[in-house]
């Protein structure tokens, strides 16, 4: 059976290509059919926001991309609900993104076979 | 016991020589490495253009050392590493650029060799930022 | 199922330790290298949090040594080879970049 990976996306959409390479794992691994799952935490949570606007900074649109994600096969979307609340997010641009609290993301950490923190 | 170790950070960075430090004694304590792969700015690690002042040490080339020594397969993402000037001759020419900073041990590839070291590998172990 | 928490930023100013220890599991174990080591540091809040949360901490020795911390006999000193075998008994291993 193919090993899981869970990414762990804690940079925002804004603060140089750590946020899109963090994606690019995740899109890698969708492609290969391989188990993945993608979590939120900290600043990353912020590239969920609603409204963002990459083309005032001349850049691509990340959320684009996230919203792809469970066409790429990757529908396991995860965010810490206290880093989003910490950070004053209402509404987030990818529904399919669930809550978790702290303990839950213990929990999913434990599920997966392997992890990077990016 | 088989690792795949993964590379965030450039030479520069601590994290690199904590990372080949690691490699080593894996190896050392009989295990194996089933891929060394350089993604971000780990793709510096590759890079033939870094020249480290004489009394410093120099992880550019104590990585290739390594990894001709033991035979290993050293893999840095082509996308990160494009995007970060380190290119091979192919590369190079492909672009119509003049610097090639990258060749054997190296090998440029896509993420994909990230996921097949993981799936070969019983622990993936990665090293980056400080 | 546990994992090994490795941390290798300065716990001031940044958020990457405290995160680690909200979702850290009860058979988890935290590795301290590089600036991460400064946490050690006496009378700090990071020193104060991690000894009253009486984790398996672990502390790269090379890496305390270069900064003059002093490892307390509730965390553990270990080099590269016991690194190697401290990733050997987590599941896995989660670097926190």
């Amino acid at each position: 059976m193919a090993k899981s990976l869970l990414i762990i996306s804690r940079q925002s959409p804004w603060s140089g290509p750590g946020a899109r390479e963090a994606l690019d794992i995740v899109l890698a691994g969708g492609a290969f059919d391989l188990p993945i799952g993608l979590l939120f935490l900290d600043d990353g949570v912020l590239q969920l926001a609603a409204g963002q606007n990459a083309r005032a900074v001349q850049q691509k649109d990340l959320s684009a991309n996230l919203q792809a994600l469970p066409m790429f096969g990757v529908e396991e979307l995860f965010y810490c609900a206290e880093s989003a609340n910490a950070r004053g997010l209402g509404k987030l641009s990818l529904d399919e993104a669930q809550p978790l609290a702290a303990e839950h993301i213990t929990a999913l950490i434990d599920r997966y076979d392997q992890v990077i923190t990016l | 016991m088989k690792f795949a170790i993964a590379l965030f950070s450039a030479a520069h960075a601590p994290s690199s020589r904590r990372a080949l430090l690691f490699a080593q004694a894996a190896l050392a304590g009989g295990h194996e490495i089933v891929r060394l792969f350089f993604y971000q700015d780990g793709v510096f690690n590759a890079s033939d253009a870094v020249v480290t002042p004489q009394d410093e040490q120099d992880l550019p080339k104590q990585w290739r050392a390594f990894i001709n020594e033991k035979q290993l397969d050293g893999v840095v993402c082509i996308a990160a590493a494009l995007r970060r000037g380190v290119l091979n001759e192919e590369e190079a020419k492909r672009y119509q650029r003049e610097a090639i900073s990258l060749s054997a041990p190296w090998e440029l590839s896509g993420l994909g060799q990230l996921h097949d070291a993981v799936q070969d590998a019983d622990r993936l172990i990665c090293f980056g930022g400080a | 199922m546990s994992t090994l928490h490795v941390l290798s930023h300065s716990p001031y100013g940044d958020d990457r330790l405290s995160s680690c220890l909200r979702l850290l599991g009860s058979a988890d174990a935290v590795l301290l290298s590089g600036d991460a080591v400064y946490a050690l540091q006496p009378d700090t809040v990071p020193f104060s949090t991690l000894q009253e949360r009486a984790i398996r901490l672990f502390v790269l020795i090379e890496d305390a040594q270069a900064r003059a911390i002093e490892i307390p006999d509730w965390a553990k000193a270990i080099d590269y080879p016991a690194f190697v075998e401290l990733s050997i008994h987590h599941a896995k291993v989660n670097s926190w970049l």
